[in-house]
């Protein structure tokens, strides 16, 4: 291949320099990115200790702060500490249980405070309780903590400025009517890899695993048994909402759930993939942050033949 | 082709049992000493994967018997081949010793009841019973216990006592017998008699394994409801049938409304004390 820059090449750059240079940096970068998504996933297995997961716990992984919300308060009416007072507003009932944990308790203050249950995510002592939750839940290897996510979002956006150059170059190429099929063919295949890796797990494999064996263990909590909720107790109505979502509040007191204005939903139980801290979200489906909005197009353009030179 | 493979059964019902329902499965799994749990014939599928908690106590060789509901042994018309079938599938399964079904008919003439009706004490009811006992013993690979229900009274033209009935019943089919505890102590006060004098009258050394189940008691009539608490003459019943012969098991049935755990481990160890047997949780 005689390779010198032709007046007509695009950028000065000809088709199969700018290709070799181009794969070979797309290979690199998927290389790290990929790397950080499979140790991100890993987990820093150094911290796994053999506690058993509590409720609250097992929901923050299932479905975020939203379901640890939803498991608390579900143990809390489990044990009679909650109702909901005519006006939607929570209440307490009698004195607080003993061992309570400090999400529980925060709820149960907020409770007190006569709170709505959809602004219980946004209560200043639950929003600390979550982030113990969160911070415990990073520390055991079972989410991935935000430096890590960071670093991971790092790469995979150089990867998607990566795949925006070739893009440019693509439509260079076709504006002076040079082969572009080559070039096509790798951006669709970058563009693949980008979207399998765009997305940065929150839950790491142990976190996954753990997930699944709780739910191995609990498998009488699914709605599907009508499970005794008064047989269970507290801490079956909780591990209840924690593993199949706030259906099994429905389930355990449909006149609470409804007064209280929570939404029915089934945990899918794939373990949560939502993003940020922030209230959204409750089940487990909906999707993760923004970026969605990745290089343009890529799709359509018919028109590339041969190519080569 | 009916397979009639030999299977590996487990032993017999012994010590305290409970019914074991979906709602309580995870109570159920718990229990650190159960040997024997009762399940809802109907409610097994004959095919495709058993419920989770069934097979948890299958692999810790805990005994399984099918109890089926839906046969209407008591009925006029023959049983219907498919829920035998059904039952005899489920029995090898679960790899039960054997399986348990009421003396009573759910439907007639086409018509469903939607729950157990007692039969009359006629003669005519024990060859109709016992021709229907005959037909489900030739397809089930394994014994049948049988189980009379409580009535609340008595029909009018009843021929035999109760002991009598279940007896020629019992010696013409060579079926065992599940008595129900619950049971005896209803009829026995709801009728004025002497629950005791029942006890002394029945085949005791056919007992598979005895029913206990909770009731209470509302215009001035004793109801076998399964929901509520086992109450203490019941288990004073329990007391007086073990010192008469004790049954190899004694399963306590709960249907509804259940306790919290610890009110129905009392009810077990309360159940196990009565018997002489050790606690199950």
């Amino acid at each position: 291949m005689n390779v010198h820059a032709a007046s007509g090449d695009t950028w000065g750059i000809s088709g199969p320099t700018f290709l070799r240079y181009y794969i070979a940096a797309a290979v690199l970068v998927v290389a790290i990115v990929a790397y950080h998504r499979i140790r991100l996933a890993a987990g820093s297995s150094a911290a796994m200790t053999a506690d058993p997961l509590g409720p609250q716990q097992v929901a923050y992984l299932n479905g975020g702060p939203q379901l640890a919300v939803h498991a608390a308060l579900g143990g809390l009416r489990g044990s009679g500490a909650v109702g909901v007072r005519p006006d939607r507003r929570l209440t307490t009932v009698g004195a607080a249980p003993t061992g309570l944990t400090p999400l529980d308790q925060a709820i149960h203050w907020a409770a007190h405070q006569h709170s709505r249950v959809r602004d219980l995510p946004q209560d200043e002592r639950v929003r600390v309780a979550l982030h113990q939750i969160r911070n415990g839940l990073e520390q055991r290897g079972l989410l991935t903590n935000d430096a890590q996510r960071a670093r991971a979002r790092f790469w995979a956006t150089l990867l998607i400025a990566l795949l925006g150059l070739g893009v440019l170059r693509l439509v260079s190429g076709l504006f002076s009517g040079r082969p572009v099929g080559y070039l096509l063919l790798t951006l669709v295949t970058l563009l693949i890899v980008t979207l399998v890796l765009r997305r940065v797990p929150v839950l790491t494999r142990a976190g996954r695993a753990a997930l699944r064996s709780v739910r191995r263990q609990h498998t009488h909590l699914a709605p599907a048994s009508a499970p005794a909720y008064a047989t269970y107790g507290a801490a079956g109505a909780a591990m209840g909402v924690a593993l199949y979502g706030t259906a099994s509040l429905w389930a355990l007191d449909p006149g609470f759930a409804e007064q209280a204005e929570i939404q029915r939903q089934a945990a899918a139980g794939s373990g949560w993939s939502g993003g940020s801290d922030g209230s959204s979200g409750g089940g487990d489906s909906s999707g993760s942050d923004g970026g969605s909005s990745c290089g343009g197009g890529g799709g359509g353009c018919g028109g590339g033949g041969g190519c080569g030179g | 082709m009916r397979g009639r493979r030999r299977v590996r059964r487990m032993t017999g019902p012994s010590g305290v049992g409970i019914g074991w329902r979906p709602e309580i499965a995870g109570f159920v799994a718990e229990l650190p000493g159960l040997r024997f749990v009762e399940v809802v014939a109907e409610g097994v599928p004959a095919s495709g994967p058993l419920p989770p908690g069934l097979t948890q106590l299958r692999d810790r060789a805990v005994t399984v018997v099918p109890h089926g509901v839906r046969l209407s042994l008591g009925g006029a018309e023959p049983v219907d081949p498919a829920r035998v079938a059904h039952l005899a599938a489920v029995a090898q399964r679960l790899d039960a010793p054997l399986v348990s079904e009421h003396i009573a008919f759910v439907r007639a003439g086409g018509l469903e009841a939607g729950h157990l009706l007692p039969l009359p004490r006629s003669r005519e009811a024990v060859d109709a019973v016992c021709a229907n006992v005959a037909r489900a013993q030739a397809e089930l690979p394994v014994p049948i216990a049988l189980e009379p229900i409580a009535a609340l009274l008595d029909w009018p033209d009843d021929e035999l006592t109760e002991a009598d009935f279940l007896t020629e019943i019992l010696d013409r089919t060579g079926a065992l017998l599940l008595l129900d505890v619950a049971n005896v102590h209803a009829n026995a006060r709801n009728r004025g008699a002497d629950p005791l004098a029942l006890l002394d009258r029945l085949p005791l050394e056919r007992v598979a394994y005895a029913h206990v189940a909770g009731g209470a008691e509302h215009g001035g009539l004793y109801h076998d409801t399964h929901t509520d608490p086992v109450p203490t003459a019941v288990l004073e019943l329990v007391g007086a049938l073990c010192a008469r012969r004790r049954p190899p098991a004694l399963l306590l049935e709960r249907d509804g409304h259940y306790p919290p755990a610890a009110e129905l481990r009392a009810e077990l160890d309360a159940l196990a004390s009565a018997a002489g047997f050790p606690a199950v949780t």
